[in-house]
């Protein structure tokens, strides 16, 4: 009996042990079939994330401004309507990087009927200098204005000044810059074609123009107060080709060695911005440039000498400035004003100026940044002329704008 | 009767008076650090606990994820495990017209994560560049096994990883770099791998071995202690940032001054970082 018992007990015990040795290699099994899958999605999701990369690497942004415009009557004169609705801007903005520290840039701009290149260049950082970069291509002028973005800035367009000095705010050249971690310090060094409004694809003389830029912080944290002090200057010419006369700031009359000598384009600037968390953020910002710009003659080279003397090169002494004030009203609203001057020739007044006045603008905004992408802005735009014979009256020639951006 | 009319405008009264109740919760979002995200979360619950009349929302992302939305507006308090660069300032500059609000808020030191079984125990400064640059490729060169070096790192928008570049690799990270989202998967990389190495927040390494650290050659190695973090001697102690677009007020202000406090620094040890001072 005992026998029995044992031989049954034996037997149960075997064939447990027997399904527990199959149960166990079929989980076996099981496992390394699952840990297979995983292995294999594991590497999927490498190569995805490999391509993934590489699509980080682009980035694309760009925003349309889509404006209403209503002028004065003296450019309803010249224009033939006294408003209308454009497209100031439509650009997209592609930047890939290609590794820290290599990156390029390329931003075409498609308003209506035209369609024109606005940057196209590469920044390098450059190795065992920590914080310079090397930039070439075409790219913003190294200037407080210019390169502050259209689609941040308060108002519309940029002041007069600037518009006059740096037209197109692009030029092609190599810039140097350097932005200081531990020292507040912006300093910009470029050298460029000069002349550029955005259709020389070269250069129309042998000589390059140069321009530089210093910036220095302040900050003050416990007052919430920054304050970014600077200078700039630019130094160029323009090729006088054809003709060796030339008129003076001053109107006298004066003559080049030969015809094949450069006018001079210098002028050097200062600039202040001030930022304050009062209620609210809050910015005053400024600039003053003032030197000398120069106009070549256009004259033909065969003409008679008599006809060069009546249609010299030009040199200008010129002065310009402007000063924005701007508040913001909680998140979405901000109010700006901006004043600024531009006189194209200092040593001139009156009848004597001729077409070179001096011009005053008040501009008046307000921005309502109705979420992340859209903002709205209300401009109105007052500038007041010079009055001499050839401008016998202050113009009517304010414009109000209203302007709806969309950035993404 | 008169009480009959009374009774339903009470009753009105005290169902707007409950509803602008309801309305009046202050919401505070926080986004941003993905090393901050478990801190900021304990912060947030400890603090609404004790102040039901506010509700504070954290989301991760990533640092630069963050200063991204701070300088949107869709953030109130942007966690950062590194400085705002002066090209992220700027933009707040351009948009608010202010240059934000830096609030140190928990001192880290990032550590060196290794394998259980990797026989290397501290590295230099310069090591670790050479590592992360790719001129070290096998353990062997380092006084490890015959085998090589597996690098895993942060994605580029974390602070983490932005730090880690400015002030240990200081050149271009090596192609081979595997980029993971968050410390928890670098560690949880390690862990699983005999041959790697990570960086990261101290709170998070669990599982893994940490590397003691050392200036040069001729330095003193350390682990990131309380002490050595306090003290100043391991070679890559940061701040942990918040930042806001203006200076703080009202609910922020009260939240951030309770995050500052010995109770919020409380949360920081518990959570595995060091107090800012």
């Amino acid at each position: 009996m005992k026998k029995l018992l044992a031989i049954t007990i034996f037997t149960i015990l075997s064939i447990n042990g027997f399904s527990q040795i199959q149960s166990n290699d079929s989980l076996k099994e099981l496992i390394d079939k699952h840990d297979g899958k995983i292995n294999a999605l594991d590497e999927r999701v490498l190569v995805n994330e490999a391509d993934l990369g590489k699509l980080n690497k682009i980035k694309v942004s760009g925003y349309i401004q889509s404006q209403y415009e209503n002028y004065g009557k003296d450019i309803e004169k010249s224009n033939g309507y006294n408003n209308t609705f454009y497209i100031r801007r439509a650009r997209v903005k592609f930047t890939y990087e290609l590794t820290d520290g290599v990156k390029f840039v390329l931003q075409p701009d498609f308003s209506t009927n035209s369609l024109s290149l606005k940057d196209a260049y590469a920044v390098v950082n450059i190795p065992k200098l920590k914080g310079f970069t090397l930039w070439a291509g075409q790219m913003n002028r190294p200037n407080y204005e210019v390169e502050y973005s259209s689609g941040q800035r308060e108002v519309l367009e940029r002041s007069r000044v600037v518009r006059a000095l740096y037209p197109g705010e692009r030029e092609i050249g190599v810039k140097l810059e350097y932005i200081g971690s531990a020292i507040p310090l912006k300093f910009q060094l470029m050298a460029m074609n000069g002349n550029f409004t955005g259709t020389q694809a070269k250069d129309v003389d042998s000589k390059k123009d140069i321009m530089g830029r210093l910036v220095y912080s302040i900050k003050l944290p416990g007052a919430g107060v920054g304050i970014d002090l600077g200078a700039n200057g630019y130094f160029g010419g323009n090729l006088a080709k054809t003709n060796p006369y030339v008129r003076n700031s001053d109107g006298t009359a004066d003559s080049l060695k030969n015809a094949w000598s450069y006018l001079d384009k210098n002028w050097a600037g200062g600039e202040i911005q001030i930022f304050a968390d009062v209620l609210g953020g809050m910015a005053i910002k400024g600039e003053y440039i003032g030197g000398v710009n120069s106009t070549p003659s256009t004259i033909t080279s065969t003409a008679t000498m008599a006809q060069k003397k009546a249609d010299p090169n030009k040199l200008k002494n010129l002065s310009g400035y402007y000063i924005y004030f701007i508040k913001n009203i909680g998140q979405k609203n901000q109010f700006v004003a901006r004043y600024d001057y531009y006189d194209p020739n200092t040593k001139l007044k009156g009848d004597a100026a001729g077409s070179d006045i001096f011009y005053k603008t008040w501009t008046i905004a307000w921005q309502y940044y109705l979420n992340d992408n859209i903002r709205i802005s209300l401009n109105y735009e007052m500038p007041e002329n010079e009055i001499n014979a050839l401008n016998a009256i202050e113009k009517k020639d304010n414009v109000l704008g209203v302007r709806i951006q969309a950035k993404f | 009767m008169k009480n009959n009319k009374i009774l339903p405008v009470m009753l009105i009264i005290t169902l707007m008076a409950s509803s602008s109740g309801f309305s009046q919760q202050s919401k505070i979002t926080v986004k941003g650090s993905d090393t901050m995200v478990i801190l900021a979360q304990k912060w947030a619950e400890l603090y609404m606990k004790n102040n039901p009349s506010t509700a504070v929302q954290v989301t991760g992302g990533g640092s630069g994820t963050g200063i991204t939305a701070l300088i949107n507006g869709t953030t109130d308090i942007c966690n950062s495990s590194r400085p705002m660069k002066q090209t992220e300032i700027e933009k707040l500059k351009a948009r608010y017209n202010t240059l934000g609000v830096q609030i140190p808020c928990a001192k880290d030191g990032i550590t060196i994560f290794l394998n259980d079984a990797n026989k290397v125990k501290e590295l230099t400064i310069k090591q670790l560049s050479d590592i992360y640059t790719g001129k070290t490729r096998n353990w062997k060169e380092i006084g490890g096994n015959d085998t090589e070096i597996r690098l895993y790192g942060r994605e580029n928008s974390s602070g983490t990883y932005t730090y880690f570049h400015d002030e240990v690799v200081k050149a271009d990270y090596a192609a081979s770099v595997q980029s993971l989202p968050g410390t928890a998967a670098v560690v949880n990389a390690v862990k699983k791998d005999v041959n790697g190495i990570g960086y990261g927040g101290a709170a998070y390494a669990v599982g893994v071995k940490h590397a003691k650290v050392k200036k040069d050659a001729s330095s003193t190695a350390y682990l990131p202690t309380a002490e050595s973090i306090g003290k100043g001697e391991y070679p890559i102690t940061r701040f942990l940032y918040m930042y806001l677009r203006n200076r703080p007020a009202n609910e922020t202000k009260k939240y951030i001054d309770w995050i500052l406090s010995a109770e919020g620094q409380m949360v920081v040890t518990e959570v595995g970082y060091f107090p800012y001072k």
